[in-house]
């Protein structure tokens, strides 16, 4: 079980840090196609800066700020944003994932569609991967029990 | 002989007669006087029982004067207290978000470097995100209205922060050069003036970033940091850097400008009011 810390500068040091964190994470993700990074990676850190919080502020705290609920409803919805961009293509008589064809409902030249189709993908994966790292590192920490049966 | 003797008998029964009469008299008048004071004393109880119901009858306005008065002025107080925290909470609020936006947008483009309509809007977005879920954590300790100063202030203490990095950098090299190596190690334990956490985790981590002394831990307030030698413990408690630090947050000794400012802003809320 994870009790918030008690140390004043790991507190106050992680309180400052989170914001930072979350906008690297997030320019790790919009950048992944032009530079090292990705919907991966961004969205470990993402998740990274969810941990940090947790394993100093205490669960309760951290659920202020995420709850359960909205890490299921974020990790559904990556795989529906990735899912859904390769099923138009799809529908567009395309092959799954294949971006070239968005350029019929973007308005814009097949490779910017693709640009934009990345960008789109990786937003999904980045979603999935930071609550799925979130919510395996909470469910270790709570030891799997429903947050009523915490006691603190 | 008898005749003067009858003449004085006479005589005697008149006087006191006379005497009989006055007696009458000074009862007569007495009794008129106690009758006077009687009446007098009648209307003074009277009176006096008028004075007792209007005296009743005035605790009782009183009472009821006074309850009106201190429910008036705990409404007032109400009113007063919620336009208050209605100015502080949307001020802190909407000051707060502003500022992290900027500061998430400043740390953005320093990232991106790329300054083009995509990823401008990009950056835009995400700042918003991040700064509409984490607000509450940069400026969690805060007070009301300081945030653009203590960004300002900070910033300039940085150049001066690095400027001390510099000299103990070169005091320790002076020192580990030296062929006696004069140096003394021990723990300074020290209680601080500042505050806040902000403050102390500040000013912690100034310690830590300067050459020759390492912040071991905070407690309470209480410091205790290691130190290389002598000359720089007394450079600790002479305590610049606490009094820069006590600048930057606005605490200790300063006084708070921004305070008359809220008060202005109060005052002008409540003349509407009123």
């Amino acid at each position: 079980m994870i009790r918030s810390s008690e140390d004043i500068i790991i507190r106050t040091v992680s309180r400052v840090l989170v914001p930072f964190i979350q906008l690297f994470a997030l320019y790790v993700i919009a950048h992944g196609h032009y530079s090292p990074g990705g919907g991966f990676q961004g969205g470990v850190i993402l998740g990274a800066s969810l941990v940090l919080l947790l394993i100093t502020y205490g669960p309760k705290e951290t659920r202020r700020h995420i709850s359960e609920k909205s890490v299921t409803v974020f990790s559904s919805l990556g795989v529906l944003i990735y899912s859904g961009i390769g099923v138009i293509c799809l529908l567009l008589l395309g092959n799954y994932l294949d971006y070239g064809k968005l350029s019929g409902i973007l308005h814009v030249a097949p490779a910017e569609a693709r640009a934009l189709g990345i960008l789109g993908i990786e937003i999904g994966v980045g979603f999935t991967v930071m609550a799925i790292m979130f919510s395996i590192f909470f469910d270790i920490s709570s030891g799997g029990k429903p947050p009523e049966d915490e006691k603190e | 002989m008898e005749v003067t003797l009858l003449i004085q008998a006479t005589d005697d029964s008149f006087r006191i007669l006379e005497d009989a009469r006055n007696q009458a008299k000074g009862l007569l008048d007495s009794a008129r006087i106690l009758e006077d004071a009687r009446e007098q004393a009648k209307g003074l109880l009277d009176s006096a029982r008028i004075l007792e119901d209007a005296r009743e009858q005035a605790k009782g306005l009183l009472d009821s004067t006074v309850g009106v008065t201190s429910e008036t002025r705990q409404m007032e107080k109400q009113k007063i207290q919620t336009i208050f925290q209605g100015v502080q909470e949307t001020k802190s609020g909407f000051q707060n978000f502003i500022v992290t936006f900027s500061l998430l947008f400043v740390f953005w483009i320093l990232l991106s470097g790329k300054f083009d309509m995509f990823h401008l809007t990009i950056g835009v977005i995400c700042s918003i995100v991040v700064a509409h879920l984490t607000h509450d954590l940069l400026f969690a300790n805060v007070r009301v209205g300081d945030t653009m100063v203590i960004v300002r202030r900070f910033i300039i203490y940085i150049p001066w922060l690095i400027y001390q990095i510099i000299r103990a950098n070169i005091y320790v090299a002076c020192l580990a050069l030296s062929p006696k190596m004069p140096i003394d190690p021990h723990v300074l334990r020290f209680r601080t003036k500042l505050e806040s956490d902000i403050s102390w985790v500040t000013l912690a981590n100034s310690i830590t970033l300067t050459p020759r002394t390492i912040t071991m831990d905070i407690k309470d307030g209480e410091f205790f940091v290691h130190a290389l030698d002598k000359r720089v413990a007394d450079d600790l408690h002479a305590g610049e850097m606490e009094d820069r630090v006590a600048h930057i947050f606005m605490e200790a000794d300063h006084i708070y400008i921004q305070d008359a400012l809220d008060v202005a802003r109060i005052y002008v809320e409540l003349r509407k009011w009123v």
